[in-house]
């Protein structure tokens, strides 16, 4: 006879995720995208992956690697896509690096935008709420 | 609220990391977040008075730390070994800030809700 279960409790967290790192040249957006993975596949949370720094480079849809090599851009693009995951650029950070939504190329007068519409431009208003929004904010 | 650390622990001048770790300790603060804030390593060059970050392309973020107390941020740590490796003395200090030791910034790490390092 199977013994019986010691009845068991899935503790669920609800994380923010900062990214500081840039799309290449760094393994800190990597890191964090595998980390946003491990934690979904556990069945926590993830409120906000939240781009700030150079972090706002991930969000640019310019970035076209060889093929043979890892796009993150699209790494992150498809995690958001699969799991409904909300990626936010910090606007400020964004416009001095040159990363620019269709929006916001209009409102200064650029030519063209690069940001990628899977990510939202927010403020650091939207990070600071989500910390306080979730059990535990992890840097990258 | 969350109790939020901010850790500096690059140089002033070199990289733009503490200008937005500045950015987002004063708007933490103005979200009503208790706010704590640590400079450690080449940070406490930021303590420094009468540098011109303007000389090498930067905007004078550095004034803006005057800010902190208007921003009720209180809590504002130098680690003291980092200070004395850069020959740094309280009494130069260019805004108001404490000189602590390993142990009270040891403390103050434990008791934060979310320690956040620039």
């Amino acid at each position: 006879m199977a013994p019986l279960q010691e009845p068991f409790f899935i503790v669920m967290n609800k994380f923010i995720i900062q990214v500081n790192g840039t799309v290449y040249g760094s393994t800190a957006s990597f890191r964090a995208l595998r980390f946003t993975e491990s934690v979904l596949s556990l069945g926590h949370q993830v409120s906000h992956v939240f781009f700030y720094q150079d972090g706002v480079m991930n969000s640019s849809a310019l970035i076209c690697p060889a093929s043979d090599e890892h796009d993150l851009h699209r790494a992150w693009t498809k995690l958001a896509t699969e799991h409904n995951l909300h990626l936010v650029n910090c606007v400020s950070a964004a416009l001095r690096r040159g990363v620019l939504s269709a929006q916001d190329a209009n409102e200064n007068r650029k030519d063209a935008f690069n940001a990628s519409d899977k990510f939202t431009m927010g403020g650091l208003g939207e990070l600071v709420t989500g910390i306080e929004q979730s059990d535990r904010l992890i840097c990258f | 609220m969350k109790k939020v650390c901010v850790i500096f622990r690059h140089s002033p001048i070199g990289n733009t990391s503490s200008r937005e770790g500045l950015d987002f300790a004063m708007l933490s603060a103005s979200f009503e977040q208790e706010v704590s804030v640590v400079f450690t390593d080449e940070a406490v060059l930021h303590l420094l008075p009468e540098q011109q970050p303007e000389l090498v392309g930067s905007k004078d973020y550095l004034a803006t730390f005057k800010a902190l107390s208007l921003y009720d941020i209180d809590t504002v740590l130098v680690c003291q070994e980092s200070a004395k490796q850069f020959g740094l003395k309280e009494s130069e200090f260019n805004f108001e800030a404490e000189m602590a030791s390993v142990k009270q910034i040891q403390l103050l790490i434990q008791q934060a809700n979310e320690v956040v390092v620039y």
